[in-house]
């Protein structure tokens, strides 16, 4: 029996995520030996005639990272999914639009202005930025079209499952493919990682009085942080309380709140908004001068509280 | 999901389909795929549209129903109980409001018509993803605690008594009647405060249905209407009360004076004491704080002899641990000094809190002099040296012994101002009349005059009350825009009262004594009892009623309910009525043998997702919320939970869930509405 074949494709992505997958260290020859691998830019060299020469459905399962931010991973998404029989949104930016998707509380003349003519780094007298089309004397350039927002895998394909996190962690990551491979598959659509939130796993949770009370909000270089302690009761913004368990709380153990990589619970629809409602039930101030002070100490209160799932949302984006 | 839904369309008397396209309005829906028919009458909510409704559901069994009529306000349950009795769940309809929101508030007939269907989709997409949901019942508890023995709690005590429901009664000092029993007369008829309530006070002590618990206070309250569970601390009180006769023979002996709080310090009172003449019930109480025999100094005293820092003489004259004086005195042995703080635990079905209030306290303003100048005297402190049981027993002298020549009132002292209290009372201009009257019945010739800014004395009797007492008594009136702004000083053996008049200019006046009228104020201890309870408490610390038209003496927890000033400031008649409003409805829910039905649109909190982040916990206005500490996951008490939804918008991780308001239900009915 021929092995399945496997696709991983890179977006708009650190290379975090390839990282994750390396960092299954020896577990990643049982997959080797597993499966046949169609298409891994990081690791290999592949061009887009061999996977558009592989017959439709003939992938078993692609992999895709990174969010969709221009016209060219749109076309090898949607390519993908036309000869994979499964698609897993892989890490936080494929699932949720990711810290890339904070450039949606901007746009794309701001990004182009800033990036190519007024960031103080920048050299570019001509003041040239990059067009789709330029006519050369050798001929004429493309480049894919640069969308004005960023977006999620799911928001241009259909997408059969998600692997979280920035990175999806190794046992996740092992789990998920045992699962392909062996057709125990959960239901369409599911993100693959316990469906409660981090709290439930934290080991600061009994740390926590039952009526918490924040008065007071510190970023976490202002504060030597108690190891031992809820970070939100130290009234540092943790997003635990709003963010789906399964990461091996990485960052708490390393005395860092949670920011949210693994998006919300599936009860859940827009993971900023939700944290924001209950932050804001357990701030307890009830005057409106005291309530200003307060909001105005959250540095960057959209950015924290979307951190990673603002394509996501809702809003989506900044109108 | 469920399934399609049958649409009854409601002309209302033409109030809806006079502004409303119903032709056009049945033939859209009608096309909808979820729809199974639309069917129009002119008023379902008549005895013929019911019978219509009745019938037509029996015949056609829709598996949901919309309804699209008037406000879910006036007939939502009319309808519910029509659908139910046809055999349907109650809950897998969906009211749609054309009336009010759509044809009385859209005025061109083609918006309205779509604003309609808009609606009415939205309905159809909502009451798809509805459940049926169960109305439960439980047993419940007849029994009632009252918190606070003044007027309105001895009021709701003996109405609930004479219904055979068991009262337990908790009064926090040693006798009963509130501040009331310690006032001479009360306004406007002039009738002796004691003799008014002894009826009701000596019925409170004899009736076998109530259980007073005097010296004591509710240490928690848990549970819910039907069912909760008290703590009470019963403070020793030393005497059994039992043995006692009220003879008297034991404070007569004590050696110890100290200043009566019942008299507002004016008089003193011995260890051993009953607070007044007259006090209800008439068993003293050893106030331990002050007892020499009691008094935890006698530990200190003995330590401090056993490492020599004191001669044995020195220890012998301060230690008093033998004194047994009062207890000799007694003939009925009634006197027990191993008596011990008690916990009682009790039931309840229902709970009346009538905590009564307390004074704003005058000394917060120093230009009054209130505290340094001796002669000027609260409003409380006054109904003391007025009362025959007084320290003065009835004699209008001042505190060197002389009859005041003149006495001045001054009214609004930390009232009707933003800076303390910015209500009016209510009551100080009756009272401040009161006194006026029974000044002049001591000493006609003594001079009286109140400053004041509007006369406040709303009620039946109270003007003409007004008017006849400044005829008679001919008090001199003067106005000021802020009586707060008087500025008063000691000069030589008078007061001196400098303020300015209407016009501004500066006016002074000579006075032997004055009474100040401060503001009723919240007790402090308000936060403490809501803290325990749920019960809300207002923005000035009174407890705050479900509404202030419709339900005044109902709290925002079902079965507690508010009375007399606890609620806020009144008179002695307003307490007694919200005390026996307060009976009437614990009466009407609480009604032995009958089960209590359980709203079914309520929070649940799925412990399966759960991650036990207890953002929830706290927040539940109707503490309803508890956390397993065990199982690591909030549960909602479905006995408790009114459905508000605090949880639900709060929870992080979407495992709150609100019946009958589910996320995918709201969002459902909006992405129609906007479609």
């Amino acid at each position: 029996m021929p092995k399945p074949k496997v696709a991983f494709y890179w977006c708009a992505s650190c290379g975090g995520c390839e990282e994750a997958v390396v960092d299954l260290a020896e577990d990643i020859l049982k997959v080797v030996e597993a499966v046949e691998f169609v298409l891994w830019p990081v690791a290999m060299d592949f061009k887009i005639k061999d996977i558009e020469s592989i017959n439709d459905g003939e992938i078993a399962v692609s992999f895709i990272n990174g969010a969709i931010r221009t016209s060219e991973q749109e076309h090898i998404a949607k390519l993908l999914r036309r000869k994979s029989q499964l698609i897993v949104a892989f890490g936080s930016c494929a699932h949720l639009g990711g810290t890339p998707g904070l450039a949606n509380f901007t746009d794309r003349k701001k990004i182009f202005d800033w990036v190519y003519l007024k960031a103080p780094s920048v050299i570019n007298p001509e003041g040239t930025i990059p067009l789709q089309k330029t006519t050369t004397i050798h001929g004429e350039l493309t480049l894919p079209e640069f969308y004005n927002s960023v977006f999620t895998v799911d928001q241009f394909i259909e997408t059969d499952y998600y692997l979280p996190g920035c990175a999806p962690p190794p046992d996740l990551i092992i789990k998920a493919i045992e699962a392909i491979l062996y057709r125990n598959l959960p239901e369409k659509g599911t993100v693959l990682a316990p469906d409660k939130a981090l709290c439930d796993s934290c080991n600061r949770r009994d740390s926590k009085p039952e009526k918490s009370v924040i008065k007071e909000i510190k970023r976490v270089h202002e504060v030597l942080i108690d190891p031992e302690k809820c970070f939100l009761d130290q009234g540092i913004i943790c997003l635990g309380p709003a963010t789906r368990d399964g990461c091996g709380q990485r960052c708490i153990n390393a005395n860092m709140p949670c920011r949210g990589c693994f998006g919300p619970t599936s009860r859940v629809q827009d993971q900023g908004a939700k944290f924001l409602s209950a932050l804001a039930s357990i701030i307890d101030i009830n005057n409106e001068e005291e309530i200003k002070k307060i909001i105005d100490s959250i540095a960057d209160p959209a950015g924290i509280f979307y951190y990673y799932a603002l394509p996501a949302s809702m809003l989506r984006r900044r109108i | 999901m469920g399934g399609r839904a049958g649409i009854y369309l409601c002309s209302c008397g033409n109030n809806i389909s006079d502004n409303i396209d119903f032709d056009n309005l049945t033939s859209y829906l009608s096309s909808l795929e979820d729809v199974a028919y639309v069917k129009t009458y002119n008023l379902f909510c008549s005895e013929e549209g019911k019978n219509f409704l009745y019938n037509d559901i029996l015949a056609e069994k829709p598996e949901r129903i919309v309804i699209a009529a008037c406000s879910p306000k006036e007939h939502e349950k009319t309808f519910r109980d029509i659908i139910k009795k046809a055999g349907i769940n109650p809950y897998l309809f969906q009211m749609v409001n054309i009336r009010e929101q759509v044809s009385w508030a859209t005025e061109d007939k083609t918006d309205a018509t779509e604003k309609a269907k808009a609606y009415i989709r939205a309905a159809i997409k909502r009451v798809k993803l509805h459940e049926p949901l169960e109305v439960h019942k439980i047993n419940c508890n007849t029994d009632v605690l009252v918190i606070g023995a003044g007027p309105a709690g001895i009021e709701t005590a003996l109405l609930m008594a004479r219904a055979n429901r068991k009262v337990y009664l908790v009064e926090k000092s040693p006798c009963i009647g509130g501040k009331v029993a310690r006032y001479e007369d009360v306004f406007p008829k002039m009738e002796c405060a004691s003799c008014m309530l002894e009826p009701k006070m000596d019925e409170i002590l004899h009736n076998d249905n109530i259980e007073l618990f005097v010296n004591s206070e509710v240490l928690d309250i848990i549970g819910y209407l039907g069912n909760f569970t008290v703590k009470i601390k019963k403070n020793a009180t030393y005497v059994d009360k039992e043995k006692c006769m009220g003879c008297g023979a034991c404070y007569e002996v004590c050696p110890v004076n100290v200043k009566n709080e019942y008299d507002y310090n004016l008089s003193e009172r011995k260890a051993i004491y009953v607070p007044y003449t007259g006090a209800l019930p008439n068993v003293p109480v050893i106030d331990k704080e002050h007892c020499i025999r009691m008094h935890p100094a006698n530990d200190i005293c003995k330590e401090a002899f056993e490492m020599g820092l004191i001669t044995k003489e020195e220890y012998d004259l301060y230690r008093s641990e033998t004194c047994d004086l009062c207890g000799k005195a007694c003939m009925f042995e009634a006197i027990n000094y191993e008596d011990k703080d008690e916990i009682i635990e009790k039931s309840a079905g229902g709970i009346v809190i009538a905590t009564g209030f307390e004074l704003f306290d005058p000394s917060q303003i120093k230009e009054l002099g209130y505290g340094k100048i001796p002669e000027i005297y609260t409003s409380l402190e006054f109904e003391r040296v007025l009362s025959q049981t007084g320290p003065t027993s009835g004699k209008l002298l001042m505190k060197n012994g002389k009859e005041p020549e003149s006495v001045a009132i001054i009214h609004c002292i930390g009232s009707r101002n933003k800076k303390y209290q910015e209500y009016c009372s209510g009551i100080c201009c009756l009272y401040a009349l009161k006194f006026t009257k029974l000044i002049k019945k001591h000493s006609p010739s003594t001079f009286v005059c109140h400053i004041y800014t509007d006369w406040c004395v709303p009620g039946k009797d109270n003007q003409e009350f007004l008017n006849l007492v400044i005829s008679e008594c001919n008090p001199e009136i003067i106005r000021t825009s802020l009586p707060l702004n008087i500025l008063i000083s000691q000069k030589g053996s008078k007061i001196c009262l400098k303020y300015n008049d209407l016009t501004g200019d500066n006016k002074e006046i000579n006075i032997d004594m004055v009474v100040l009228c401060p503001a009723i104020k919240s007790s402090e201890k308000n936060k403490m009892l809501s803290l325990m309870t749920g019960v809300s408490i207002d923005k000035d610390g009174f407890f705050a009623e479900s509404h202030t038209k419709l339900a005044p003496v109902s709290s925002n927890i079902e079965g507690i309910c508010i009375a007399g000033c606890a609620q806020g400031p009144k008179d002695i008649q307003g307490s007694i009525a919200q005390g026996a409003a307060s009976a009437g409805q614990l009466l009407s829910i609480l009604v032995p043998g009958r089960e209590l039905e359980l709203e079914p649109i309520i929070a649940v909190i799925d412990e399966n997702s759960c991650s036990g982040c207890m953002t929830c916990v706290g927040l539940c206005p109707y503490k309803a919320i508890t956390f397993d500490k065990i199982k690591k996951v909030s549960c909602v008490n479905p006995a408790l939970c009114k459905g508000c939804g605090t949880c639900v918008a709060a929870c992080p991780s979407g495992s709150a869930k609100s019946m009958h308001f589910t996320t995918p239900q709201i969002f459902a009915e909006i992405e129609e509405v906007l479609k």
